[in-house]
């Protein structure tokens, strides 16, 4: 191919007329050429050089992707026909109750873990063919792996601002807050700033920037949430600072027995 | 307060005596023991008796014999550690009934205690339950769902699943103390509704003793969300861990008599805070409940939020099925556990409230607890057919 454009040029470097008396165009038009001719040249080399790379990657990916798959598939088998799940559920008893089966989690575990190897010795593979190849400075190679840590850094903010936010509505609207829904989105949100500074941070993207900018908003929305709570809670505030006074001046003349109005009803 | 004995390692040769009655009294302050003890002597004057207890044992001497026990890490129910103990004393003392005596159990009168040894003594029963008359608006957890879901699935007619005296035979605790020591292994400390579920899982014979009135104790945090969490989470697991037991097809036991209501206060006092409770979760806990709940159950719920505290009631079929779909979605984790049994706690309040307005309304807290338990039974197939088939909304 280098060839052709090579002779192509020099077809029309000979098929086009000289002017007369125009020798310093003719050097001009060979210079060009020469400079294309080298560009084009390297640039080919070097796409040439990164193809294996690109192609190995793609197939560590799909061998890994697919041994995870066997992989996860084998092991929801076993676990199923020795009733693991009943066995963990029996065993472990936390009051961290995931959406999924142990099973289920195992075998997701192991599907994530083969792909993410199969993604970590394909790039590892690019990497070799790459470097054996040309020394073009490409900056991407390494963001790669910071690009893969920030996007785990986001699904796991992601999950524990939804998590931390459920938690908050559903403990204030029990302790019957008025303003459960705005202190569960300010958690959400507080949770979601901080994950994106530790993503951008992560992607080392915008710098004192970005930590500047965060310490702001995180700042902004914890000022909001105290000024929030403090004004539309003031009033409860002081009746219950006004109400334990009262009691602890009173306790001394209330018998431990005494009945009132919440007390007729008994839950257990 | 009670103070605990070291634990024996072994009883002595001398207590390796035979007895009729094995009772196990939990601990409790010495003077309700002390009256414990009164109406134990009272019920059983001519039967051998030996009373296990953790308290230490000072004291006027009583005809009763005493042995020391180990204390149970539970303060106000029946532990794993009991029916372990139960079955120990039992099979050294070769005792023929065993009775299990809860915290409080000085407010059990001497006819109580006999009735409920006798059904195993004398009726050849394995495991008797106690049926407390309870004031109206007490034991409402109890009423709304461990008693109407525990008849419907179990098929069983405890009236109080979650009893905290227990009359057994040897094999019964023989049977329990295994239950027991897995449950202890596993340090399942939330376990606490199994007994009465695994005795009908097992077989055994099953009556139920009506005791009158009983001072109930109360868990030592008493605030509704963690009681009504821990509670309900322990019989939505133990639904979790028999479901291949309550799918088969079971007759129920025979209808049992309608206790008489005890007088009580009427607690209307707490209606309007109650159904407060559930307006402002209903406005915002919809995302949660839509997880969850059918959209015919969320359209009923939304009629229920539009009521006056005084005309509010929960209709019986909406809260059979917001039940049996709490229990699906425990099953399948739809979303956490905790956050599960939190988003029930509004709605469970909004079935006190209406409950409190129907026996306000004249009509017998026990009757109406009845109708609540028939419907449970009458919507089983709802529960089936989602716990087998759960991704079909069967609205």
């Amino acid at each position: 191919m280098l060839h052709r454009i090579d002779s192509a040029l020099q077809q029309a470097d000979v098929n086009t007329p000289a002017p007369p008396g125009s020798f310093d165009n003719a050097s001009i038009w060979q210079h060009m050429s020469a400079a294309l001719h080298q560009s084009l040249d390297r640039v080919l080399t070097q796409l040439i050089a990164v193809l294996p790379g690109l192609l190995a990657f793609f197939v560590a990916l799909a061998i890994f992707s697919l041994a995870g798959a066997l992989l996860s598939w084998l092991s929801r088998q076993l676990l199923g026909w020795v009733k693991f799940d009943s066995r963990v559920t029996h065993t472990i008893k936390s009051d961290w109750a995931p959406s999924s089966s142990p099973s289920e989690i195992i075998s997701r575990v192991l599907f994530w873990g083969c792909v993410l190897l199969g993604l970590i010795i394909g790039v590892s593979a690019f990497d070799t063919s790459y470097a054996t190849g040309a020394a073009l400075p490409i900056s991407l190679l390494p963001y790669l792996t910071h690009a893969v840590g920030a996007v785990l850094l986001l699904i796991a903010g992601i999950l524990i601002a939804r998590f931390l936010a459920r938690s908050v509505l559903i403990s204030a609207i029990n302790a019957q807050l008025q303003y459960a829904r705005i202190l569960s989105l300010g958690v959400k949100w507080l949770v979601l700033v901080l994950t994106a500074a530790m993503v951008l941070d992560h992607l080392q993207v915008g710098g004192n920037v970005v930590e500047l900018a965060f310490g702001i908003l995180f700042g902004g929305i914890v000022l909001t949430l105290a000024l929030a709570v403090g004004l539309g809670s003031r009033d409860l505030v002081s009746r219950s600072l006004e109400s334990r006074v009262e009691h602890a001046g009173e306790r001394t003349n209330i018998p431990d027995d005494a009945t009132t109005a919440s007390r007729t009803i008994r839950h257990f | 307060m009670a103070t605990t004995s070291p634990v024996p390692e072994d009883t002595s040769i001398a207590e390796r005596s035979t007895a009729d009655l094995l009772v196990l009294v939990s601990a409790m302050p010495s003077e309700q023991l002390a009256r414990a003890l009164t109406n134990l002597e009272a019920a059983f004057a001519s039967e051998s008796v030996i009373v296990a207890t953790p308290n230490e044992l000072t004291g006027e001497p009583r005809r009763l014999r005493m042995i020391s026990t180990q204390q149970s890490s539970s303060g106000w129910a029946l532990a794993p550690t009991d029916f372990v103990n139960a079955a120990q004393y039992g099979r050294e003392h070769e005792a023929r009934a065993i009775l299990l005596l809860g915290p409080g159990a000085d407010s059990l009168s001497p006819v109580a205690l006999r009735g409920l040894a006798d059904a195993v003594l004398k009726a050849s029963i394995d495991l008797a339950i106690p049926h407390y008359s309870l004031p109206p608006h007490a034991g409402l957890i109890n009423s709304a769902i461990l008693y109407p879901l525990t008849r419907a699935v179990f098929a069983s007619r405890a009236r109080f699943p979650l009893a905290i005296d227990l009359g057994l035979s040897l094999r019964m605790a023989e049977q329990l103390a295994n239950v027991a020591q897995s449950i202890s292994a596993a340090n399942q400390v939330e376990a606490l509704i199994w007994p009465i579920n695994e005795a009908v899982a097992a077989g055994f014979t099953i009556d139920e003793v009506d005791v009158g009135t009983r001072t109930m104790p109360q868990p030592s945090d008493p605030d509704i969300n963690s009681i009504l969490s821990l509670i309900t989470g322990s019989l939505f697991g133990d639904i979790e861990a028999k479901a291949a037991l309550w799918q088969r097809p079971r007759r129920p036991s025979p209808a049992r008599r309608m206790a008489n209501d005890v007088p009580g206060d009427d607690g209307t006092a707490d209606v309007a805070r109650m159904v407060s409770a559930f307006q402002l979760a209903y406005a915002n806990l919809q995302e949660i409940w839509s997880l969850v709940l059918p959209p015919n159950s969320l359209l009923l719920l939304k009629r229920c939020s539009v009521l006056d505290a005084a005309s509010f009631r929960m209709p019986d079929n909406l809260w059979v099925r917001v039940i049996y779909d709490f229990v699906i979605a425990y099953r399948l984790r739809t979303i956490n556990r905790g956050h599960l049994l939190g988003a029930l706690i509004p709605l469970y309040l909004a079935w006190v409230a209406g409950h409190i307005n129907v026996t306000a309304s004249g009509i017998p807290a026990e009757r109406h607890i009845e109708a609540v338990a028939a419907a449970f039974e009458a919507d089983k197939p709802y529960l089936v057919a989602r716990w087998r088939w759960p991704d079909r909304f069967n609205s």
